[in-house]
């Protein structure tokens, strides 16, 4: 392969020799039109460079002059007005040892995903299995769509209204069976992060089960028949070959959720700001507060930096996942050789 | 056209849908696009001492300002009249209302970065005052400045309620001034007259005095109130909770609520220096020390016969709780006594609420050797000018603030809105003195005997800590005591974990 | 099918695990849509209606969620005298916007990428992606220097390139799939027969538009349901529904229902176009790795 190699459109994304031979054989997918680099017609470099100069350019702007600057911050004390930005000797990084909000925010962030995702997937994979070829799928996936349609923040007002101890619907009814005294799922620091799981797995469960499903659909059938055949009972089935198919979707799945708890704090911020007395002050709540709340730009940056490290780690694990021979090749439709 | 294999990525079936939807985005799209900025736009025409009024109101006729301020009553009765204003000067001002947060936030990006999209804010004494005083024009070379107008009534202490033009307006220092009294906000007893007066004979038999609320109740006195309802409740008599504090969800007033009642008991303070004026070195703290735990243990007590729910509330939602009627008594600030008296949303209308100073502090329970008073604490919203502005702006911002603050704009929020006045004179007004007696057109005058004539004076006054890290340190005391009454933690952990955050957050 | 249900022998086990998956999927749905439908319903109640709460424990009076005289002065409050109107307008300017300025340049670039090998592709593929990843709220003080600096706060412009900020990066991850797919053939045999390059992919265009439909649909979905940048970028000057919303929690007054109301004017949209792409929904929602 040369610099100049073109990509035949074979495989996703880049093309290798290997992929070019894969996609040649007879069981490939589709025809490949693969031909010595002799016959393209020369294609310029320089054009396709000039095509993605802007949206280059727009996205360093965007990152960057921020990354450098959270480098900056993250190594001073911001002075307060007309005070010089002072360097600290790493001091924002070394009070992690003793901060006891900046371990507990870690912790609680794992805590949260982990439930977050557990029941996620439970229910979401459970819901795709029922649903699967059922005459009725169609219509009930587009409802069970709906509330990620919603905006976080109108999700977390909706919430915050049910949840109200004097007046909320989910307030009443969680009293009514009995699971819950005078206090409400906001008001106690044993449930509120429960209560802001609750309002996760709503919002985000049907991601897994449209996932499960568009997994599902590419299970062969005929393995699935002849397992039936050796008496294989639907669990089993299930286990052996369906979710051989559908895990590594999942994991993206998983994946991605987590990055989104990193991300995105509308709700929680408006559900319980990281109370009552710390029971869900996640990482991302703990930094917006020293960050927009305390003003104290150095540490905050600090802790930005570490949640970009562990973002970006699982950035690449998610885009080496995306990359996996083996999931590329179901995707295709064809069978593992 | 070209070989589609079976399970390609996309299908052609709605292929032209999607492209008409595509087609007509753009042309949704190209229909018209609008830009809306925050510019500033200044004119000024020349004055002298001795032009008349109406020029130096005009001076900067044409310019246009920009406002953020904080979604209250008095901010949206100011939006309300922004047409008189106009006519008046002829200057054009936006005002950005927004939560409390979300301010801060964009307040101290803006006065930050240098820059001056705001030039006018609303300093809310302690989460913006304390944090960002500096980057605030000090008014008092305006003040004295005979090319603009001026208050008739001037800008002395005498003129506003004591101790607010120090509470909004000095910070550590007393030479700058960085705001004018806008809107305040005072603490003080809410309480049930009707359930009250009901069960006062009973509980008369049990303790052998009166449940009644005057300005000698103690907090002992209301522990007690408070834990008779309860055991009232909990015996299957039809009755609310007995009292409720704002313990959740809102760092501030969840601090304010304990120091009120620190503050009661020995006039304790959370460090040694200058209340009024406050300090950006305040030292170590006195956290920690016999009378904090002390306190913080009848802190605990207290909360443990108060509504259960009070994990969750904040004010506004002790407020509707008590507007549903499900808890007796309310600590609350006096501006919301236009919320309960409202018939259309509060069952605690119609005469049958009273108001009450703070509670006052135990004899019994101050080790420190100090008086026992009123605790009563408030968060004054002041006006400030972005210092970032150009000398032009920051006059004609001066001259939206003290138009903002004029006794004729105060009372007339008042009667309208139910805002909360800060300047004297607005009280002597016939039709106020008598709006203070039922029935009354304002009802926030009900609690002014409560508020004015006691709460907000001196010994009774407290400002709390003025410190630049102040935001901090009302998460970190809201953090600590809601582990406390959850029972997370006992009231001599909860002080020394306040002191060892606290000396560490001031690196002593 | 019908080898699969041959081996499905009715039994007890059978109709009991049918009967609990019905019970399953009703539970699911009531619990999917009742959030939507108190919201809907406390729309149009009067504030005493909607804090009105039977008892606890006493189910029959769950029947006063909806017993009420239905009002739309929620409705009326938000357009008449709060300027929902031109929120309304501002969200989807500025959604739409960024949608079709992400689709313009995203095309390019990863029309681009999608053809050309060079050293480190790979990890400038990586690192645009990651720009997508980054929490904002790290990062939200030097942009907003950013667009300060550039007269953009404020500004719907200056909304469009906050939300083209991460529907960018998404733009050129997904339409590279979409790229990927049409083999370099076509333009090949177009170019052998004399078309110019820009030609070629002009011909290309139709094969990729279904998707790239599907996508401005999600980037506006994205933009229309922001918070951060809206309030902070948009800052007053471009509200857009979401943080218009926020506003009306007011420290003396949480206008409960004109909250809900608004959440209905800012969901009801989405739902329709959820509807409308739901099937490449998942494509969009997992940067392409999935596709139904």
């Amino acid at each position: 392969m040369t610099d100049q190699a073109i990509n035949t459109g074979a495989g996703r994304p880049a093309v290798s020799p290997q992929a070019v031979v894969d996609a040649a054989r007879p069981t490939g997918v589709r025809q490949i039109d693969y031909r010595p680099d002799a016959f393209n017609p020369a294609p310029s470099r320089r054009f396709y460079f000039l095509m993605m100069t802007p949206s280059i350019v727009l996205l360093a702007g965007i990152s960057i002059y921020p990354f450098i600057w959270l480098i900056y911050m993250s190594l001073h004390t911001v002075g307060e007005a007309g005070q010089p930005d002072v360097w600290n000797d790493f001091k924002n990084f070394t009070r992690f040892a003793t901060d006891g909000k900046f371990q507990n925010g870690w912790l609680l962030l794992i805590k949260y995903s982990a439930m977050c995702m557990v029941l996620e997937v439970g229910l979401g994979v459970l819901l795709a299995v029922i649903l699967n070829r059922s005459k009725l799928e169609k219509f009930l996936v587009t409802i069970i769509l709906m509330p990620m349609m919603m905006a976080p923040i109108i999700a977390g007002l909706v919430w915050l209204f049910l949840y109200n101890g004097a007046f909320g619907w989910y307030h009443w009814l969680l009293q009514s069976i009995g699971i819950l005294g005078p206090t409400s799922v906001l008001g106690d620091s044993d449930i509120a992060m429960f209560g802001l799981v609750a309002v996760d797995v709503w919002q985000w469960t049907p991601l897994i089960t449209l996932i499960t499903l568009a997994g599902l659909k590419r299970v062969p059938q005929d393995q699935l028949e002849a397992n039936m055949v050796d008496g294989a009972g639907p669990l089993r089935n299930f286990i052996s070959v369906a979710l051989p198919n559908i895990y590594p979707f999942l994991l993206i799945a998983v994946l991605l959720r987590f990055m989104d708890n990193f991300r995105f704090i509308d709700a929680i911020l408006i559900l319980t700001g990281g109370g009552p007395a710390d029971a869900t002050n996640m990482l991302p709540v703990y930094l917006f507060d020293v960050s927009f709340q305390y003003f104290k730009l150095g540490r905050g940056a600090a802790v930005a930096l570490t949640l970009l490290l562990v973002t970006i780690v699982l950035g690449m694990v998610l885009v080496k996942l995306f990359e996996d021979p083996r999931r590329k090749i179901k995707v295709h439709g064809r069978e593992e050789g | 056209m070209f070989y589609k294999p079976k399970n390609a990525l996309y299908k052609t079936i709605s292929r032209r849908k999607f492209l008409e939807l595509g087609g007509s985005a753009a042309v949704a799209l190209g229909a018209g696009s609008i830009a809306v900025g925050l510019n500033s736009v200044i004119t000024r025409r020349p004055v002298y001492a001795a032009s008349s009024d109406d020029a130096k109101w005009k001076q900067y006729s044409g310019s246009k300002l920009v406002f953020m301020s904080e979604n209250t009553p008095p901010s949206f009765a100011i939006k309300e009249k922004l047409k008189v204003f106009y006519d008046l000067t002829g200057i054009e001002v936006e005002i950005l209302t927004d939560q409390l947060p979300t301010v801060q936030q964009k307040v101290g990006i803006d006065l930050r970065s240098g820059k001056s999209d705001f030039h006018l804010n609303y300093v809310q004494d302690k989460p913006i005052g304390s944090p960002f005083a500096d980057y605030y024009a000090d008014y008092t070379p305006y003040l004295t400045d005979d090319t603009l107008p001026q208050d008739p009534e001037g800008y002395g202490k005498d003129v506003w309620f004591e101790n607010f033009l120090d509470a909004c307006g000095h910070y550590y220092s007393s030479e700058r001034l960085v705001a004018l009294p806008y809107d305040a906000a005072v603490a003080c007893t809410f309480y049930r007259q009707d359930l009250f007066e009901k069960y006062s004979k009973d509980f008369e038999k049990d303790h052998g005095y009166r449940m009644e609320f005057t300005a000698d109740t103690t907090w002992k006195n209301l522990t007690e109130f408070t834990a008779f309802f309860k055991k009232l409740k909990e015996s299957g008599t039809d009755v609310p909770y007995g009292y409720a504090q704002h313990h959740g969800s809102f760092a501030w007033t969840t601090q304010l609520d304990i120091q009120r009642m620190m503050f009661a008991n020995g006039r304790w303070q959370d460090f040694s220096v200058d209340d009024k004026i406050g300090s950006k070195t305040p030292g170590p703290t006195n956290w920690g020390d016999k009378q904090s735990v002390l306190i913080m243990q009848k802190y605990k007590e207290h909360a443990d016969v108060c509504h259960p729910d009070n994990l969750a509330n904040g004010t506004i939602e002790l407020n509707s709780v008590y507007q549903a009627g499900k808890v007796a008594s309310q600590v609350q600030y006096h501006e919301f006594a236009a919320s309960i008296e409202d018939e259309k949303t509060s069952a605690a209308a119609g005469g049958k609420t009273a108001y009450a100073p703070c509670p006052k502090g135990e004899a019994s329970w101050i080790v420190n050797g100090g008086q026992a008073v009123n605790g009563t604490n408030c968060g004054i919203g002041g006006i400030g000018i972005n210092g970032n502005a150009s000398d032009d702006l920051k006059r004609a911002a001066y001259i939206f603030a003290i138009w903002s603050v004029s006794k004729d704009n105060q009372l007339e929020v008042l009667k309208g809105l139910g805002g909360t006045p800060t300047r004297k004179s607005v009280l002597a007004v016939p039709e106020v003195a008598a709006a203070r007696k039922r029935p009354t057109t304002m009802p926030n005058a009900l609690t002014f005997d409560a508020v004015y004539d006691l709460g907000i004076k001196d010994p009774h006054f407290v400002l709390g800590p003025k410190i630049p890290n102040t935001n901090e340190y009302h998460q970190i005391m809201a953090t600590e005591a809601q582990k406390l009454v959850a029972g997370k933690q006992s009231a001599e952990e909860c002080c020394n974990s306040i002191k060892a955050q606290l000396d560490d957050m001031h690196d002593v | 099918m019908a080898s699969r249900e041959i081996a499905q022998y009715p039994t007890a086990t059978r109709r009991v695990l049918g009967v609990a998956t019905i019970l399953f999927v009703a539970f699911y749905l009531i619990w999917t849509l009742l959030p939507l439908l108190i919201m809907f319903l406390s729309s149009f109640k009067d504030l005493l209606d909607a804090f009105q709460l039977p008892a606890t424990g006493d189910w029959g009076g769950a029947a006063l969620l909806f017993t009420f005289e239905p009002t739309t002065k929620h409705y009326q409050n938000l357009f008449l005298d709060l300027n929902f109107g031109t929120y309304l307008g501002n969200s989807l300017i500025a959604s739409l916007g960024s949608a079709l300025v992400s689709v313009v340049l995203g095309s390019t670039a990863a029309y681009a990428l999608s053809r050309l090998d060079f050293r480190g592709k790979n990890d400038l593929f990586f690192w645009i992606i990651s720009t997508r990843m980054a929490p904002v709220v790290a990062v939200l003080v030097p942009l907003y220097a950013i667009f300060r600096s550039l007269d953009l706060i404020g500004t719907l412009p200056g909304l469009i390139l906050a939300y083209t900020t991460f529907n960018l990066p998404f733009a050129i991850w997904i339409l590279k799939g979409f790229f990927d797919n049409v083999p370099y053939a076509i333009e090949e045999a177009a170019m052998c027969d004399g078309s110019t390059r820009l030609q070629a992919l002009r011909m290309i265009m139709p094969l990729v538009a279904p998707g790239i439909g599907a996508f401005i649909v999600l980037c506006v979905l994205f933009g229309w349901n922001d918070y951060l940048f809206s309030s902070i970028i948009g800052s007053g000057g471009a509200k857009t529904l979401p943080a218009a919303t926020i506003a009306l929690v007011q420290p003396q007054n949480i206008q409960w229902g004109s909250i809900m109301a608004a959440g209905a004017v800012t969901t009801v949209p989405m739902l329709f176009l959820g509807v409308l792409i739901r099937r490449y929904l998942v494509a969009g929602l997992t940067m392409g790795a999935v596709r139904e």
